[in-house]
């Protein structure tokens, strides 16, 4: 935000700042395994967290990509949740992660589903004078792995496509899967039509195409100038394989 | 934009300071146009080049990117403050003879990237290293020697005991 008032827009009126408002920051295991990380957590720390592991993964290596060191030691996951940039690399992982968005305005506490939250670029389901207090994720079960793929330029920029995965592997065979994908369009994307044919499957090279074309067919990417949409559309389908093998590969030794 | 103005009490290199500003300045902009204070660059000033990195708390941020009332209370170390009695610190004078400085405008900030990383790890790789100066952008494009630089400023740590040292160059 301070970015933007330095280039001139926007121009509040007024700036009300979260920094020292108590139990705003940090992460919480809970008894049942979920997890709550706080908004005002900043990068660096969801990054360095040890306890985000398979199921969760996927929310530690997105915080580890955001940008660069400084920009990670001051950026908060609320800030880059109510900011919805269509391009930022958490929205798109807690798609995937299945997370809930805790809010709390002048008329109490709300959980508002992270599929509900994202309305289009920089717009959220945050009602006037509503904040973000947190995120809660969906306890990890044992089979699960996750992951954050991010293809980009360079390092530290937005991601030019970017997939985030979440999923059960029991027996060698997919149990449940959450794909998102990110940079495609207004917000991060699911479909959920592909993800369920893929449950059931050994993620196979075939089904991994046939649900990376619903994909490629399902997404709005932009043309700008980290590429144009045909571009974006053509890296979908290797990307989302090679997420879904990242993620395999990082728990169970397994090469679909 | 708002014209009420607070007094902004912190310190900066170890010294208190109190300011009268207006509340919406960044910390970049008191360092720089009330302390004289001008290390940190404004270079883009939308926090994507690194010249303004500074440490608050011993952490490092863009000062381009705080509010400068923000850091009420805290304790705010720039590149100037790195110096001890005068003389260049060890990650600046590695700097210097590596002959990572070139021009000079994004090398402040470089110096405290540096310094914030061989706090934390007194031995990195030069991926590492890359990793911690992956922030800061040189439009010389020299970025070799800076890398030769930071080795330079970690080996001569490890003659001493290292991560201490390190810790004690950030620390005022």
């Amino acid at each position: 935000m301070v970015a933007g008032m330095n280039a001139g827009l926007p121009k509040p009126s007024q700036v009300v700042s979260l920094q020292d408002i108590p139990g705003l920051r940090g992460m919480i295991v809970e008894a049942d395994g979920a997890v709550r990380i706080a908004a005002m957590t900043v990068h660096a720390a969801v990054a360095a967290e040890s306890r985000l592991a398979g199921g969760l993964a996927v929310v530690r290596e997105a915080a580890l990509q955001i940008a660069h060191p400084a920009i990670r030691n001051m950026g908060t996951l609320g800030g880059s949740l109510a900011d919805a940039d269509p391009n930022a690399d958490y929205p798109c992982a807690l798609l995937a992660a299945g997370a809930d968005i805790e809010l709390a305005g002048p008329r109490g506490r709300r959980i508002c589903p992270v599929d509900a939250f994202f309305l289009g670029r920089f717009t959220t389901a945050l009602a006037a004078g509503e904040i973000i207090v947190g995120v809660k994720l969906p306890p990890p079960a044992l089979e699960e792995t996750s992951t954050y793929l991010k293809f980009s330029r360079v390092d530290g920029d937005y991601a030019t496509v970017s997939v985030a995965v979440r999923m059960g592997w029991r027996d060698g065979a997919c149990t449940a899967i959450r794909i998102a994908l990110g940079s495609c369009g207004g917000t991060p994307i699911r479909v959920p039509s592909a993800e369920r044919a893929l449950v059931g499957t050994k993620l196979d090279v075939a089904a991994l195409r046939i649900a990376a074309g619903a994909y490629v067919a399902a997404c709005d990417p932009p043309s700008d100038f980290r590429g144009t949409a045909d571009y974006r559309r053509m890296i979908i389908p290797g990307l989302l394989e090679r997420a879904v093998r990242n993620a395999l590969n990082a728990d169970r030794g397994i090469r679909s | 934009m708002s014209t009420d103005r607070t007094t902004l009490s912190f310190h900066v290199n170890g010294d208190p300071q109190a300011v009268a500003i207006p509340i919406h300045r960044t910390l970049l902009e008191v360092l720089r146009d009330e302390l004289a204070l001008t290390g940190a660059k404004k270079g883009c000033n939308t926090g994507t080049c690194g010249a303004c990195n500074v440490l608050v708390d011993d952490v490092m941020i863009r000062s381009c990117l705080r509010l400068a009332v923000s850091v009420a209370e805290c304790k705010v170390t720039t590149v100037e403050g790195l110096a001890r009695n005068g003389m260049p610190s060890v990650v600046q004078q590695a700097f210097l003879d590596a002959g990572a400085i070139q021009c000079g405008f994004c090398m402040t900030g470089m110096i405290v990237s540096a310094s914030a990383l061989l706090a934390q790890n007194p031995a990195p790789t030069r991926d590492e290293i890359r990793i911690a100066i992956s922030g800061n952008l040189c439009r010389c494009s020299g970025y070799v020697k800076v890398v030769d630089a930071i080795e330079l400023a970690a080996s001569r740590f490890r003659q001493g005991n290292a991560a201490e040292a390190a810790a004690m160059e950030i620390r005022i």
